[in-house]
């Protein structure tokens, strides 16, 4: 159960920092978002991340905490990734 | 590799430019230099993370084990054994199975040899206690040993050649960061189809994902032989054998025989020691049991505590008195310093992890084979481009295209080939377990040999293809040649074998996805260098072996 929180976790933060760059906003929406959305997707990106980060320690300890937070965060930096890449792909054919 | 300029840096231009300049030569020559050796070292040691599983598959005469047994009953019953086989030896060492691994292994000292041949080994049943009457298999213990000795020469010198390209790998972490500082910016950032474009993000996108991890394994690669590449250290501080021994203490449960008194007493039950160790750490969590100078009035017993849950491979264990079974001492911390070791150690082993952790670790660390494949790979993408003669590439250009064929597309085919000669060798072959790993290093010279042969595509194509193959049919395989089928693992919950054979066939889509989108590469447009040298590179570089 923690790995799967933590995982969602990393998964929404890297979604929202993912969201806070130009190039995907071109490529999602078509335009750039407003300054003031970019920033709050940014903070709300970093605050999820950070947050995933207690958990990870408060449920695991420092030394577990450490190690399973930092494959999760690759894993889901590669999942938003891949999402995008897959999202990319598929839109010409829409 | 560079980001997209490696035009040597004109004078004048600003310092920054020039250090990522010289960082991008550096980045690149260290990383070919060694890359094909760290790719090896990365796949063999990225399946490593599933040793005892892959250890498991390739013994399929012993059961799937639900829960482990009882480790105070496995240590009495080899104990036995050993008393018969090895009843003058002064040291007996039996490695105790875990929730992973399903066999009892022993090694003890031969009271009549010295030096290398001093120790004998051997693998155990835990259900009898007597040596294990199935197929001769080094299991996944290979590809871990060979992640790091390499083979077919003294570990000295397969460690020294593995941290030497672990050295070159650390730097080229650092100067591939420097190199590349857009990496950071260009996060999550992928230009599909645009040849030299595509590799680079492809290979941005894998380092930087898994930085962390990278940097990581590297350097504790290196911490965990460190005392091997600079013993000047220790040797200055620790002279005397008592002040080594202390030191080594720090390092390993491995508690030397002293003098035996020569008067024959009784040993306590190993069990009953044991299960003092149980009571403290747990009932599946003893890695060791170790028994100095047995029969003997000054026998000691020492139990070593397993790594499950706790990131450090810092020695704790109980050491007892073998003839009362009373408690010497406990050992359960080391100095800072050796504490630090413990834990970069662990966290190289990844052995205390739990499944999902055990998971998360062998994807990045396949991305970090990855990592090291495409960069390879755009080393030929990028110099394709600037080929005077596309049809007849220079020496160089060649060699390292078909060394990169061999290993990244080649390796697996070995591994795969391992794995089917466990199936396939005869069970009484003299050397067996030696023969599967012989297979394995033929196999891989002929993927070699069929590198130089054909033409690069098609060297590509069929070597993907063939290792898609062979990882498809081993459950096949596996299915024709033991009782244990893909079906009846999972309908009995097997999900040792089960979870093995479904990842292979993970792995195999993932050859087969890049076999078939090599195939279908179609360079758009081949530059007519001749007539035009100043043809766009973007359009050149896709002319590569891309997948």
């Amino acid at each position: 159960m923690t790995h799967l929180a933590l995982f969602m976790l990393c998964l929404a933060g890297f979604a929202a920092l993912a969201l806070g760059m130009e190039r995907t906003q071109e490529d999602l929406f078509g335009r750039a978002l407003t300054s003031a959305t970019v920033r709050r997707l940014r903070v709300a990106g970093w605050v999820v991340l950070l947050a995933a980060l207690a958990c990870a320690v408060r449920a695991q300890g420092w030394s577990l905490g450490l190690v399973s937070y930092s494959g999760h965060t690759s894993l889901a930096a590669g999942v938003v990734f891949g999402a995008l890449v897959l999202y990319g792909r598929l839109k010409p054919s829409r | 590799m560079s980001a997209g300029k490696a035009e040597p840096a004109e004078p004048g231009l600003p310092k920054g430019q020039g250090i990522r300049q010289s960082m991008s030569d550096l980045h690149i020559w260290a990383g070919l230099l060694v890359g094909w050796i760290l790719y090896a070292m990365f796949l063999t040691g990225t399946v490593s993370y599933f040793r005892d599983e892959t250890s498991q598959w390739m013994r399929p005469e012993l059961p799937a084990q639900h829960q482990p047994p009882d480790s105070a009953e496995v240590a009495e019953r080899v104990a036995a054994t050993l008393a018969t086989v090895a009843a003058a030896s002064s040291q007996w060492s039996i490695g105790l199975p875990t929730e992973r691994s399903n066999i009892a292994s022993a090694f003890w000292r031969n009271p009549q040899a010295q030096g290398r041949r001093a120790f004998q080994s051997g693998t155990f049943d835990p259900a009898t206690g007597q040596a294990l009457q199935v197929r001769e298999t080094k299991g996944g213990d290979f590809f871990f040993r060979f992640h790091f000795d390499l083979h077919y020469m003294s570990p000295l010198w397969g460690r020294w050649i593995a941290g030497f390209c672990a050295m070159f790998m650390l730097v080229a972490i650092i100067s591939g960061v420097i190199t590349h500082k857009k990496i950071f910016i260009d996060f999550f950032t992928f230009r599909w189809g645009k040849g030299q474009r595509s590799w680079l993000d492809a290979h941005n996108m894998l380092s930087v994902f898994g930085l962390p991890f990278h940097f990581m394994i590297t350097y504790s690669g290196l911490v965990t032989l460190m005392l091997m590449y600079m013993p000047w250290g220790s040797d200055a501080a620790f002279k005397t054998p008592v002040e080594r021994q202390a030191m080594t203490s720090q390092m390993s449960a491995f508690v030397p025989a002293g003098k035996p008194t020569g008067t024959k007493a009784p040993m306590v039950p190993v069990a009953d020691v044991v299960r003092q160790a149980q009571e403290r750490w747990g009932r599946d969590n003893i890695e060791r049991v170790t028994i100095n100078n047995p029969g003997d009035a000054a026998a000691r017993i020492v139990v070593v505590r397993g790594e499950a849950g706790r990131v450090s491979v810092s020695p704790q264990y109980l050491l007892f008195d073998g003839v009362t079974g009373k408690l010497v001492e406990a050992k359960d911390k080391v100095g800072p310093a050796a504490e630090t070791r413990g834990v970069l150690y662990a966290l190289h082993l990844g052995r205390f992890a739990d499944t999902v952790t055990r998971w998360l670790y062998f994807l990045v660390s396949l991305a970090g084979t990855a990592m090291v494949g495409t960069g390879l790979v755009m080393w030929t993408v990028k110099r394709r481009a600037r080929l005077p003669d596309p049809d007849k590439p220079y020496f160089g250009f060649r060699l390292v295209e078909r060394l990169n064929i061999a290993s990244i597309a080649g390796l697996p085919v070995a591994m795969a080939a391992f794995l089917w000669s466990n199936r396939l060798l005869p069970q009484g072959l003299a050397q067996r377990a030696e023969w599967e790993i012989h297979l394995f290093f033929i196999v891989w010279a002929l993927m070699l040999a069929h590198a130089v042969l054909r033409p690069a595509r098609r060297a590509w194509v069929e070597q993907l293809t063939l290792g898609a193959a062979l990882l498809v049919l081993l459950p096949v395989l596996n299915a024709i040649t033991t009782q244990r089928p893909l079906w009846r693992s999972i309908a009995e919950g097997d999900w040792v074998f089960a979870g093995y054979e479904l990842g292979l066939w993970a792995l195999a889509a993932l050859l087969a996805t890049l076999a078939v989108r090599t195939a279908r590469h179609r360079p758009r447009a081949r530059p007519v260098r001749k007539t035009a040298p100043a043809a766009q590179p973007s359009a050149a570089a896709a002319v590569g072996e891309g997948a």
